[in-house]
């Protein structure tokens, strides 16, 4: 058995951080398997709400007999379902993600809160896999899975990727069928058409978490001047000195605004980690910020 | 090798450091680095230079000293020695009335080895080419060891691109009369020592010594010079009227004075003076008459009297071995300025030998020991910065040098264009 990688022996550590977090649907989830989550049926659980009238065609199992007899009328018990909720997260590998150069803060804190959230809903005993693109640019999906060693697999998946190239996610976000989809990405790419179909998915009864991923760096660039290239598009370079700093932090933080307002009003969970938070305390403040 | 300007080398190395300094300190456009978040920096057109502290573009800077070190060599001026440590000669052959035997002096000359430039001198000096002086005679002027060291000056700095130091070889008796006041001074110009290879001096002949004069007992100048001792160590003889033939001869014979002095205005055909005046005295070098003098004639010549005013009144001109004395001094028959003592001391130095007095001994041994001198050969970096001195390689260097900058230009612009 190889020895794990310093990476990969790191994030047991997250993991630990990160149990007993629980993550709820955000709405009663249609699955027919039995979860964690509420569900949009009625069954025959143990958890009871409701009596109502037998009809033609109720199972007659579900008539309470005691009832029946006391007051000689027909009731059906009605309970809430409990139900799974697939999780998919998609990882964003395009070269924005490798910054800082140096340290690529950015693409370890995207690495870990993939991980951390897996783990989360793993523990809630809901399947869950991932999706990102790998150095040749395909991409690698692994179906969302409940068996026990689905974390390491994921784990596994995310830490042999390389950030790089500008591939699009919103082909990945239209054909994942799972109900709950993570996006954890800096919004550089194709953050319109990835908005889009993010809308089609909930529409269709799914949600939708988005973990922004800010570098330290872009928010405070450093204070020198610096010809600023933009690794995906390398016709984009600019001269950040003093005079268009103030302007840069306008535009970036006006931009960041705009992105949450878009995403929160399509009915996505919005959060925006920064690279200097801790990973565990990302994935806490992901979780709890789908909950209503 | 030397140096024609050897401070250009150091300006050219202070250049290459400051050259080196300044690609130390190199301004450049900033190198691109990656942004995520770039296409929220204002799209503006902004010309920003960086500084940093590295070494940058070697190859200009490579070009750059090379250009600058090649025009610093170039106006330096390197002069390579065709013969490292050779030593040029230049022969001072006295030809004066010092010398007893020119022959000698031929001789001795060869004695100093192989000579680059051969001077004659007596009382001026002459550069000879080649053996000219095998041709060269014996002069009856006075030797003057002040002018032919002045002349070898005069021609050190013609050697100087040919050899490492140089020598002076002064043939010469170096008799007293050959150095003057100004002799220690000019000596004192020459930057090395002299090589002083003495040659015997002629000695003064006085078994004929005499004063030979007219016999006139009514002339006073021949009634005043007779007053003097007759013994006078050359042979004079005063002519009175026109000179004759057997005058001219006995004149050209060696060590003879012929002094022609007018009884009158006829006896001469010599130069009127524009304007015939008359003047309250004359004087030689051994004593001065005051009385009033007509003067007739403008006599040239080297001077031995003068009027009062400074005009020549009796000149001396070489005449074969000997000289004659032209006096153009009018006594009034008259008069009995000629008996009196002035007369006698102003008529000592026209009787004088040819030349002035004659003093061949040698100088003394000090004199001799100052004219040598002590210590290395003139170096020849001593005569060189003159104008005229060029280095074969400075058009060369300087070509390169215009040629490097032009290279440098070049990579420059396609530097510019690539970045």
């Amino acid at each position: 058995m190889a020895a794990p990688t310093p990476r990969a022996a790191s994030y047991g550590a997250l993991l630990d951080a990160v149990r007993g977090v629980h993550w709820p649907a955000r709405r009663a989830v249609s699955s027919l398997l039995p979860g964690a989550h509420h569900s949009t049926l009625r069954g025959t659980s143990a958890e009871f709400t409701e009596y109502r009238l037998y009809r033609q065609g109720d199972d007659p199992r579900r008539v309470d007999w005691r009832l029946l007899a006391r007051s000689d009328r027909a009731y059906i018990r009605l309970a809430n379902d409990r139900a799974v909720l697939p999780t998919t997260i998609v990882l964003d590998t395009s070269a924005s993600m490798a910054f800082p150069v140096t340290t690529r803060e950015k693409w370890r804190l995207a690495q870990d809160l993939t991980i951390g959230l897996a783990a989360v809903a793993h523990a809630d005993g809901d399947p869950v896999g991932v999706a990102l693109h790998d150095p040749r640019a395909m991409v690698a999906m692994l179906p969302p899975r409940t068996r026990r060693d689905v974390v390491a697999e994921i784990a596994r998946v995310v830490l042999s990727g390389e950030p790089g190239g500008s591939e699009p996610l919103a082909p990945i976000v239209r054909s994942l069928r799972s109900a709950r989809l993570v996006l954890v990405t800096d919004l550089l790419g194709d953050e319109e058409d990835a908005l889009r179909a993010a809308r089609a998915h909930i529409v269709s009864g799914g949600e939708v978490h988005v973990a922004h991923v800010v570098a330290r760096e872009e928010l405070d660039p450093p204070r020198r001047t610096l010809l600023a290239a933009d690794p995906e598009q390398g016709f984009i370079q600019r001269m950040l000195v003093e005079s268009t700093r103030r302007e840069y932090e306008e535009r970036f933080a006006s931009w960041r605004s705009d992105v949450a307002r878009r995403w929160r009003a399509g009915g996505a969970s919005y959060t925006e980690v920064i690279t200097d938070e801790p990973a565990s305390h990302a994935v806490r403040r992901i979780a709890s910020a789908g909950e209503r | 090798m030397s140096w024609l300007l050897p401070s250009a080398l150091a300006i050219a190395g202070v250049a290459c450091v400051a050259l080196i300094a300044a690609h130390f300190i190199a301004r450049d456009r900033p190198v691109a680095e990656p942004l995520p978040t770039a296409r929220f920096v204002p799209d503006r057109r902004i010309h920003a230079r960086t500084t940093s502290i590295a070494l940058s573009d070697l190859l200009l800077l490579a070009l750059r000293i090379a250009a600058v070190a090649a025009i610093g060599l170039g106006i330096a001026g390197p002069i390579i020695a065709g013969a490292r440590g050779r030593v040029a000669r230049i022969v001072l052959a006295d030809r004066s009335r010092s010398v007893l035997s020119l022959d000698e002096v031929r001789d001795s000359a060869r004695t100093a080895g192989a000579a680059d430039i051969v001077i004659v001198f007596d009382s001026s000096a002459r550069t000879l080419t080649g053996s000219a002086i095998d041709s060269a005679g014996k002069a009856g002027a006075i030797g003057s060891l002040s002018a032919a060291i002045a002349a070898a000056h005069g021609v050190a700095g013609s050697l100087a691109s040919r050899a490492d130091s140089i020598e002076i070889a002064l043939v010469s008796p170096a008799s007293v009369e050959e150095i003057d006041a100004a002799t220690p001074a000019i000596r004192a110009l020459w930057p090395g020592r002299i090589r002083v290879l003495r040659v015997r001096a002629e000695t003064i002949s006085a078994p004929q010594a005499g004063v030979e004069l007219p016999r006139d007992s009514e002339d006073p100048v021949v009634a005043g010079l007779s007053l003097l001792p007759r013994e006078i160590g050359t042979s004079v003889r005063v002519v009175r009227g026109r000179l004759s033939a057997a005058d001219s001869v006995w004149g050209r014979e060696n060590a003879h004075v012929l002094v022609h002095w007018p009884a009158s205005d006829s006896a001469a055909d010599w130069p009127k003076r524009t304007s015939i005046d008359a003047i309250g005295g004359v004087a030689s070098a051994s004593g001065a008459i005051v009385a009033r003098l007509p003067r007739l004639w403008a006599v040239t010549g080297r001077a031995v009297a003068r009027w009062a005013d400074g005009e020549p009144a009796a000149v001396e001109r070489s005449f074969g071995a000997g000289c004659i004395r032209d006096v153009a001094v009018i006594v009034d028959p008259a008069s009995d300025v000629t008996l009196h003592a002035p007369f006698r001391d102003f008529s000592r130095a026209l009787l004088a030998p040819c030349g002035g007095v004659q003093a061949f001994a040698p100088a003394d041994s000090a004199t001799l020991l100052a004219l040598a001198g002590t210590g290395p050969l003139a170096p020849t970096r001593a005569f060189r910065g003159s104008a005229d001195e060029s280095s074969r390689f400075t058009p060369w260097l300087l070509v390169l040098g215009a040629a490097l900058l032009l290279v440098e230009l070049a990579v420059r612009r396609s530097s510019k264009v690539a970045a």
